[in-house]
Formats: C-alpha cells, structure tokens, sequence
C-alpha cells in the first residue's frame, strides 16, 4: 500500500512545493493547513489583512490541493497552540528571555500534535516544506542534516527531534536551493511560485512582540522597571522587561557618549542593565532542557561540538559539559563569544550534522 | 465508492431530476418567462408548472409560492420583507437553534432596533408551543421557528404554536428546508404564513427555492428590479432550477411514504451497530423510533435521517476527515470563513459541553442511501473510532495567554 503522508501546508511556496513533489512521487499526499492564532491574538484593526494562517493563505494552500488533486483540509490547534507555544513565549518574555516560538511550535505542534493527528488520520508520516535533511544510516538510527542550501538552512528550529520524530518525518526540499523550489513551483503551474517569503513570527504579523505580550499577558504579570547600568546607578525607567533582549543597542531611549547595550536583564527587580560593548561577550552559557537527536551516538564527558546560539549566527567550536537535570556548560574555544541571549535555542551540530540542543538559560 | 451521509447538507441528484435537466438541455428552451414572444410563453408556462408541482408539495396554491435562490434567501425574504413590511412591530420570536440564514438576518435587525428574543431548546432540541405563546406580545411582528432542526433533527409542534401567534397579531414562518420530504408538509394544517423549502435538501441542485407567502400576507420585496415572482423577488427566475424543483418536489412527494420509513429503519440499523461498537456513543436529540411511519403518525418528534453522535474520547474533526479519507461522508458543526469546522451551535445551546459538541458529528441519509452502505458505513466508522481514540488522546487544554487575548480584543 502506498505510504500517506500529512502535509503541514501554509500557503507558501515551500510547504506547496514539498507536498506537490510527495505527490509526484506516488504518495498518498493528506494536505492540512493548522489554524494555529487564539482568537484576539491581532489586534481588531489589523486583523483583516494578511495574518496568520489567514483565509487568503489557506485558499493559496488549498489551490495547490486542488491543481495537484489530492484532499485538503484546515484543523484547528488553536487551542494547543496557544497553551504549549503562546503561553510559554508570554512567560518567557515576562521573565527576562527572549523566546524563539518557530522551535516551540516544531517541538508541541508540528512533529508532536501534528504527528498525532497524522496517526489518527492513517498517516505514516508528517511532512513540511521545512530545509533540512533526514538520514537514515545502516543501523537505522536517524541523523538530522543541514540543508543542501546553506542560506536556507532550517535545521536550528529542529534540533528538538528525536529518533521517533524523524522516523516518522518528510522534509522533500532538504536537497533543494530556495531558487530551485520556486522554478519547481512555476513549472507545476503553482499560483504562489512568487510569493514572498514570510518574516515575522506568525502570530505577531506586525512584528510588534512588546505589543502582543501586553495584550496577552495575565493582568499584573508586566515587570516594569529602571535601566541601570553596570555600576547599578539607575539612567531611566521603562515599562516592562518584556520590551528588552540581551545583545539590543537600538530603542533604549537612552543618550550616552558610547552606544550602550543591554548586558543582562534581572526580570525579579525589573532591572534592565546596559554598558558598553565591551563585556558583552562571554566565555559560554548554561543551557537547559538539553536534548539529543541520537542519544545513543553521545558519549559522556566533554563533548566536541559547534554551537550556533542564535539562527543567523554562524556555528562556533564549544566543549559541552552536560550537567544534572538536563542542564549543559557550553564553553567556546575561542574564549571571547558572541553575546547569549536567553531563552534562545543553542543547536549543536557536528559538521553538517545536528546533534542536540537546549535553551539558554545564561551567560558564563 | 463513496458513502455520503451528508444528505442534510445537500442531497445528490434524484434520478426524475437528472432526466428532467437533460430534456430541458436537448429542447434548448431557455427563454425568458417574462417576454412576449412564444419562445418566453413556453417558458412561462414550464415555469408555471414548476410553481404548481411545488405549490401542491406543500399544499399550497400556486400563486403563493415564491421562488428564490433556495434556503437563506427563503429566510431572509421572509424576514426583512416582514420586518420592512410592518415597522409598526418591533419584536421577533425565533430559538437559539435556528439555521445562520435565520440568526445573521435577526442579528442584522436587532441593530436596527429590533427586540429579538431567541428561546432556549431543552436537552433534545425542543421549543415547546408553551414558551413560544410565553414570549408573544402585542408588539411582535413575527415568529420564526426551524420544522425540523437541520443538525439533530428534532422535530417543533409548530401546528400548536400558530393558534397564539394569530392571536396576538404576528405572523408565523416555518423554515421547513429540512422536513421537507422527510415529514409531510400541508400549510393549512401548519397554519402559518410564511414557509420556507429548499431544492438541493429534495435532489433539485442547489440554487433554487421557494418561499410559500400565504395570499394577503406583504412583504417588503427582498430584491428590488422588475416584477417578478409577485414583485416580492425581481431578476429573471431561475427556470432550470426552478423545473427541477418542480420534479424534485413531485418525487419527493410520491417516494415519501416508503422512503421515509426506510430511511429510519436504516438510521436506527446504523445508530445499532455503532452503539454495539462504541461504549459511550451518545445519541443527541430525541429517541429514533425504527417502525414509525412519518407520514402517518403525527406523534413522532424527530426526522428518522438524521443522527447527530457524540463520539467518547476523540475530536469530531479529526473523525471527520479520518472518515472522509475511508471514504464515508458526513459533517459537523458549521465550517468558518477560512474552512475549518466550528462546534454546532444548535449542541451548545442544547446544553452540550463545548467539549461534548467538538465531539460530535451529524450523519445524514437520504434517497440515496443504501442499506449496503449503512452496513459498510457502520464498520469504518467504528474502526476509524478505534484508532483516532488510541492515536490522539484527548487532553484538556488550558492557555492564559488565550484567555487574556480573547479578553484584551473584546
């Protein structure tokens, strides 16, 4: 019988493409476009352009069912999305941390919630339009790869996976370049072959984060506080922790000889501490709820990896200690790293390979 | 093959109706029923047929039937025609489990000042004739109830509730787009002014309707041009849909005794066969009865076609298109602007637990329906039951952030 596979599709080009070439290759294609944005979560005015899994995105999504003929339909996981994705980049937020809710969303919806309802509906597999690759070497243990086009790579908001979860996982486009998917696309006769790509996250269209965690956060829970610097004289006062990320130059409102930075944000006291450039750096980083995407492939001890800290950061060499109770000491080679923001995911990869990851808890 | 149970929804083309759109196809006879020439005399009379054929489905002459777009058209002329029609009367009866054809257009009018007051169903759906009369005063201009309620199918005394309605100086409609050809309908015996059928719910295609305007009841037109359909409903009619309409209706009526029981017997079979399958499936609305003929016991209080079930420990969506995928038809709830299914309205306000109502799936049959089908239905369903209950557990799910949104857009 022919393997069914679940298509995650949001109306763009890449999920479009990937579902369209499954189909190309016999299988028995299921497309589902997630309403995933609670109700409210943009604000009236704005609501009727172009959101979130918005009518206009699905009717694109559904076109491609339609020319490519195999079934489609929306389900609503708006009320998961909002308890184990929403919920948890509120708090984040409100505790100082700057949360990454695309790795979230792959961790609870898409390659967990999802690959329930996969089961449910018959389905071997889930697929995305997602840019990475999945391996599977002779002793069938799974291995999660960059993508074959490095500009696109997408495997940092995937390191959450496990061999269960890429057992069951399809990513079509991991060998593919973006320019290839969109010639694909127009050579399918893809009405979305152009569309541009989307760059906010997906329940905050107008990328105003301050804004939404305002609204969605539970009356009294904003810290508002002073901005202080290093030397914990106060300089200002702002409304909320949630408006700062460690690493941020530009909006502190603050007027100084030298560009100031945010260095650490104490969410407990409301204190926003910024300094000079200078300092920022640090030496490593603790991170927490460590996972691995092979745990039998790690051995114990100090391990070899490079790790990225952030998306668009490149991968650096680090030693990973692991620590009790899912925690790892993460020290770069070089000494002087990047700045750590935390609440960011860190990914260790081992060349082209993904290894595992956690999220930030602090600097070292 | 395909097994639909969606019937309620729309029904398949019957067989009468198929023949009748060829023959109109091959004579080429598409004129219009308004022009002078012999070709518009031609179709005015085919057209005056139709209003005959469906004027005698529900015991009506032929001068009251007017033809629409189907249903919601139907409702919303009867509405806004008697609201524009009689603007000395301000309130308007209606119930919490109405068809959104009916809600949205009381919900437009009570922006205008219209005092609307919907009545709450017991736990089977019922609005009983008492608190209809209840809530009558002689500030009320209309009184629009559901025949037979589209999603669990129970079925309103509505002949007891126009006594009162006279009384007090409303008018009465009935929305009987779903009891028609299930339950005989005779306006007489309703007694009501207003009556609202549907072609596509009889096997006409979508797109053609009718609504049955007792002779001397105005109403403010609904669509303003020429004069057509009694000047209450201009533009050109619909003379294809309305000829199969017209045979659909005819049909209907001949096959009505035998297939309605039929129909029954074959729901109770299915609602048999799941219930020994399924610990816990609950059925919503009133008892199925298998050996009662509808078209002679004026007792029966739900339509034998139309079984809404609660389905323990998984989701109505996913069993929806779970089922879809095995090829077995049916619905659930009503389906939001961009798709996906909402739960019914017409549970909750039975006093369903939202939970309970995301639950459940309505399974429709129809002329169509084979006990093969019912038989085959009957095993997919228990068996698709059976592993979306063990692949995706339901948990309670609970976000603060959701609720302090939904709080922040209000």
């Amino acid at each position: 019988m022919t393997a069914r596979v679940l298509v995650a599709m949001s109306g763009g080009v890449d999920s479009s493409v990937a579902a369209a070439i499954l189909r190309e290759r016999g299988y028995d294609v299921v497309g589902v476009a997630m309403r995933l944005a609670p109700e409210g979560s943009t604000p009236a005015v704005s609501r009727r352009r172009g959101m979130c899994c918005s009518h206009e995105d699905f009717e694109d999504a559904r076109r491609v069912a339609e020319r490519m003929d195999f079934p489609f339909y929306v389900v609503d996981l708006r009320a998961e999305f909002g308890a184990r994705v929403i919920d948890n980049f509120v708090s984040e937020y409100l505790n100082g941390r700057t949360p990454n809710p695309c790795v979230m969303c792959n961790r609870e919806i898409k390659f967990d919630r999802l690959r329930e309802r996969a089961a449910a509906l018959g389905a071997d597999y889930v697929a995305t339009g997602h840019y990475a690759r999945i391996e599977r070497d002779p002793r069938g243990r799974f291995h999660l790869l960059r993508a074959a086009d490095a500009t696109k790579d997408q495997s940092y908001f995937l390191f959450t996976l496990g061999q269960l979860e890429l057992s069951r996982t399809l990513f079509p486009l991991g060998a593919m370049t973006k320019a290839e998917v969109r010639a694909r696309a127009r050579q399918l006769g893809l009405a979305n072959a152009d569309k541009p790509e989307s760059q906010e996250i997906c329940f905050v269209p107008d990328g105003d984060y301050a804004r939404f965690v305002e609204r969605a956060a539970t009356p009294g829970r904003l810290r508002p506080g002073s901005i202080v610097d290093i030397k914990g004289r106060a300089l200002a006062s702002h409304d909320g922790v949630h408006r700062f990320t460690v690493g941020q130059r530009r909006g502190l409102g603050l007027s100084a000889q030298a560009p100031l930075y945010v260095r650490e944000i104490r969410a407990r006291s409301g204190e926003v501490v910024v300094g000079p450039r200078e300092g920022l750096a640090s030496a490593g980083l603790l991170a927490r709820d460590i996972t691995f995407v092979d745990p039998e492939s790690v051995g114990t001890g100090a391990i070899a990896v490079e790790a990225r800290i952030r998306y668009r950061h490149p991968a650096l060499p680090a030693t990973l200690a692991l620590e009790s109770g899912g925690r790892a000491r993460v020290t770069f080679a070089s000494g002087g790293g990047p700045a750590v923001t935390p609440g960011q995911a860190c990914v260790f990869y081992r060349g082209e390979e993904v290894v595992g990851g956690g999220f930030i808890e602090r600097a070292l | 093959m395909r097994i639909y149970l969606d019937h309620n929804a729309g029904a398949p083309l019957r067989p009468e109706v198929r023949a009748s759109i060829a023959r109109f196809c091959e004579a080429d006879e598409a004129s219009n029923p308004a022009a002078v020439h012999r070709s518009g005399q031609r179709a005015r009379r085919a057209l005056g047929q139709a209003r005959e054929q469906v004027a005698h489905f529900i015991g009506a002459a032929a001068r009251e039937v007017v033809f629409s777009s189907g249903g919601t058209e139907s409702n919303n002329l009867a509405i806004r025609g008697v609201a524009g029609a009689h603007p000395a009367r301000h309130r308007i009866v209606t119930s919490a489990i109405e068809h959104s054809s009916i809600l949205a257009p009381l919900e437009y009018l009570a922006g205008y000042g219209f005092e609307v007051v919907r009545l709450a169903p017991d736990r089977d759906g019922r609005i009983t004739p008492a608190a209809v009369a209840a809530a009558l005063d002689d500030d009320t201009a209309l009184v629009t109830i559901g025949h037979a309620n589209a999603e669990v199918g129970t079925i309103q005394d509505v002949a007891a509730m126009a006594e009162p309605i006279a009384r007090a100086g409303a008018l009465f409609h009935i929305d009987a787009a779903q009891a028609a050809g299930r339950i005989p309908i005779r306006v007489g015996d309703l007694r009501c002014d207003l009556l609202t059928i549907s072609g596509h719910k009889l096997g006409a295609p979508a797109g053609i309707g009718a609504l049955y305007v007792r002779a001397g009841v105005a109403l403010a037109p609904a669509m303003l041009g020429g004069p057509q359909e009694a000047a209450m409903r201009a533009g050109t009619p619909n003379l294809l849909g309305a000829i199969a309409f017209g045979v659909a209706a005819e049909a209907a009526a001949a096959h009505l005794p035998g297939e309605s029981a039929r129909i029954t017997m074959l729901a109770a079979r299915l609602l048999e066969r799941l219930g020994a399958s399924i610990p816990d499936l609950r059925l919503n609305g009133p008892k199925i009865v298998p050996m009662t003929d509808t078209t002679t016991d004026s007792t029966i209080d739900r339509i034998g076609n139309t079984l809404n079930l609660t389905f323990p420990g998984v989701l109505g969506e996913s069993m929806l298109i779970a089922l879809d995928l095995e090829g077995v038809e049916v619905s659930m709830g009503s389906a939001c602007a961009a798709g996906a299914v909402e739960p019914s309205h017409v549970l909750l306000a039975m006093g369903l637990t939202r939970d309970e109502a995301r639950s459940s799936l309505r399974l429709s049959l129809g002329w169509s329906t084979t006990a093969d089908e019912i038989e085959r239905a009957a095993e997919i369903i228990a068996r698709v039951w059976r592993r979306v209950r063990a692949a995706e557990p339901l948990n309670p799910v609970v976000s603060a952030s959701t609720a302090a949104l939904a709080e922040a857009s209000r």
